[in-house]
């Protein structure tokens, strides 16, 4: 199982889109952060599966199709597992996530470690002049028990 | 070790509270028990830019899914919420969204207006300078004035709302129902020695700004000043009682593994509204062989969670609606209050909740079948990242006493105590709310504008308000403590969390219980001399 065989296939699932500036999976660390979470050897055993069903249903090895093709391959693999690959795909959306570029081309605001905050316009409350002007909606409550 | 005047066995949200209070006094000498360890804030998954994998680790709420040696197992596979708690100095406001709206007047009275729950041994009016004593010490945000409320003395400024609250304000307007800005332990200013949020957002991994009221940098820092005696990694399992019916201390293992005897004239109890039960039910002895305080067979019934509901909208435009504090936006009360013609008694708040980050929006949108893998992926991502908004339904749930935590003798802790056992079922009151929450949801929706992809409930991930296990009342043959949270049965032994609860209420109940603690804790000192005497 080679580095550029995972690449593939996470260029499949995360492909860059150089419109919205963002880099594929494998220019995002992808590989690197999903191994660093323990979840390396589920990495290998999805890229397994699914060039087994590449070869099934296409007849041919998983970086020869398409990129829907491979994409079809990757949730059939899935399907047949979910229980044993949803965790390393959900892993491997996150790990893309947490990338600064994509963060950054992504509009996601500040990006960790946080070095500076988000500003947040101030609010005008004449908003809530319809509240204020239905009056209090405070139930009554009858004062009869005392209380120690 | 040294006998004192009183141990405290939990440092979380009322642990705190009680440590502050009673420390005001520095003639008392006062050691509280953890058995969690000390948070470390420059360790917190926002440091990293990795957070959104991180949080679900270590900084997981949920016991099983954070493998900390210092927590209990708990098992919730027979109730359909998971229970979130946490072990550690400070407990769960280490974690929680920092949301703290006060008990409303009609919860201490449910079953004289409405007929159900039972009413408390105490009233609204007599928590309200509590309610605003804690509100100074927590740091909260707010607005005075909202109408849904008695009013507040003094808040900080409100956390903003943001373009998507500020659309949904409008949408609440247009259907002519009640909202308000949320009431959040969030510093928008500078207060009690710490910084001022900056809108970050995920307030529920821990605050290593220190902007979010979490009592280990609230309460703590000044008890501690006050001369608090706190032992980390020190779990207690058992009450001690003298001959005489009357707590002696606590047994506990300490850092090293080592048991522990603490005595001390008054031991109070803050350990949540399931470790206090565990605690009590653990401790037998020839006077109370089904568990300390459990005569009656009380201790552990009434388990109230708050079953939450969740809808979510989805806007065309971008409303750059995750940024800001993740929990705290605004709120609605518009149906708190029992009206016979919804078809349920009593009521819930909605809470509007801020749209996820990026990987918890990616990771959602795909397993709901609205984000594909692959060359769509982007643009769909891009139509759902910041456009979104939550609705979250808080329901009241009723007390029920098949509701409840048991010992589970089957699951131990590290130290060989059994954990916790949790049965709960959503009673048929519940089920209606809960419709009639998502329903309104939708209205609310379908008035802002914004598409609605997800409406369910219960949330199962949402068992953050445990409460009612050892309730207070005026009888000891139907409650535990009284309104000061003295055991009926044991005079110098105090309950001070929300397991006193006897109603849940439809808000989250951090502040009312801390409003409680600081109550209970004020006329502590006397109640213990009157009971000696």
């Amino acid at each position: 199982m080679t580095a550029a065989a995972l690449d593939t296939l996470w260029d499949a699932i995360l492909p860059g889109d150089p419109a919205r500036g963002l880099p594929p999976a494998s220019q995002a660390g992808v590989s690197e952060v999903v191994a660093a979470h323990g979840l390396g050897e589920d990495a290998a055993r999805l890229l397994v599966r699914s060039e087994a069903v590449a070869r099934e249903r296409f007849g041919t090895g998983f970086d020869a199709l398409t990129p829907a093709d491979r994409v079809t391959c990757v949730e059939r693999a899935r399907r047949a597992d979910m229980r044993g690959l949803t965790p390393v795909l959900v892993a491997a959306l996150r790990a893309y996530y947490t990338d600064p570029v994509v963060l950054r081309a992504m509009g996601a605001g500040t990006v960790p470690p946080f070095p500076e905050g988000n500003a947040l316009n101030d609010d005008d409350w004449t908003l809530l002049e319809p509240v204020y002007e239905r009056g209090s909606i405070v139930r009554p409550v009858p004062k009869e028990k005392g209380s120690p | 070790m040294d006998p004192v005047d009183v141990v405290i066995v939990g440092s979380g949200a009322s642990g705190a509270a009680a440590a502050w209070r009673l420390s005001r006094d520095r003639s008392l000498r006062i050691v509280c028990l953890e058995r969690g360890g000390p948070p470390d804030p420059a360790r917190y998954p926002a440091t990293r830019a990795d957070w959104e994998m991180a949080r679900h680790g270590a900084a997981s709420p949920f016991p099983g899914e954070r493998a900390d040696p210092a927590d209990y197992p708990v098992d919730d596979s027979a109730s359909p919420i998971a229970i979130a708690h946490v072990n550690a100095f400070g407990g769960s406001t280490l974690l929680y969204s920092g949301h703290v709206p006060r008990f409303h007047p009609s919860d201490f009275r449910t079953r004289t207006l409405d007929g159900v729950g039972e009413d408390w041994p105490l009233t609204h009016e007599d928590l309200t300078p509590y309610f605003a004593e804690n509100e100074r010490m927590m740091g909260v945000a707010g607005l005075v004035g909202d109408p849904a409320n008695p009013d507040y003395d003094s808040l900080l400024p409100p956390v903003p709302l943001g373009p998507m609250g500020r659309r949904l304000g409008e949408a609440f307007n247009a259907l002519g129902w009640h909202w308000w800005p949320s009431y959040g332990a969030i510093n928008t200013r500078s207060h009690g020695g710490r910084a001022a949020c900056i809108n970050l957002g995920p307030c529920n991994t821990g605050c290593a700004q220190g902007a979010k009221g979490s009592v280990d940098v609230t309460y703590w820092p000044e008890a501690l000043r006050q001369g608090v005696e706190v032992r980390t990694g020190c779990a207690v399992v058992e009450v001690l009682l003298d001959g005489r019916d009357r707590a002696s201390g606590v047994r506990y293992i300490d850092a090293e593994g080592r048991e522990q005897v603490q005595t001390a004239a008054v031991v109070v109890l803050a350990c949540s509204g399931i470790g206090t039960p565990r605690l009590l039910l653990h401790s037998t002895s020839t006077a109370f062989p089904d568990g300390l305080l459990n005569d009656t067979g009380l201790v552990g019934r009434n388990l109230m969670l708050h079953p939450l509901g969740y809808t979510e909208g989805l806007f065309d435009e971008d409303l750059g609606s995750s940024i800001g504090p993740q929990g705290c936006c605004l709120l609605s009360q518009q149906f708190y209050e029992t009206d016979p013609d919804r078809g349920f008694a009593r009521g819930y708040t909605m809470h509007i909740l801020r749209g996820p980050p990026p990987g918890e929006t990616a990771v959602t949108g795909y397993l709901m079948r609205r984000i594909p893998l692959g060359p769509d992926h982007h643009r769909r991502m891009a139509e759902t990242f910041n456009h979104t908004a939550g609705i979250a339904v808080i329901a009241e749930d009723l007390p029920d006493p098949d509701n409840r935590v048991a010992l589970d003798p089957d699951h131990t802790d590290a130290h060989g105590m059994p954990g916790v056992r949790v049965t709960y079922t959503l009673g048929e009151n519940t089920k209606r709310m809960l419709a009639h929450g998502l329903d309104r949801s939708k209205d609310v929706f379908a008035a802002a504008g914004a598409k609605v992809t997800a409406a369910f409930a219960p949330v199962r991930q949402t068992g953050w308000h445990l409460m009612g296990t050892a309730r207070m009342g005026t009888d000891p043959r139907t409650s535990v403590v009284n309104a000061f949270g003295q055991a009926h049965t044991v005079p110098n032994l105090f309950i001070v969390d929300s397991s006193v609860f006897v109603t849940a209420g439809a808000v989250n109940p951090v502040a009312t219980a801390q409003a409680l603690t600081l109550r209970m804790c004020d006329h502590l000192p006397d109640v213990a001399r009157r009971a000696a005497a």
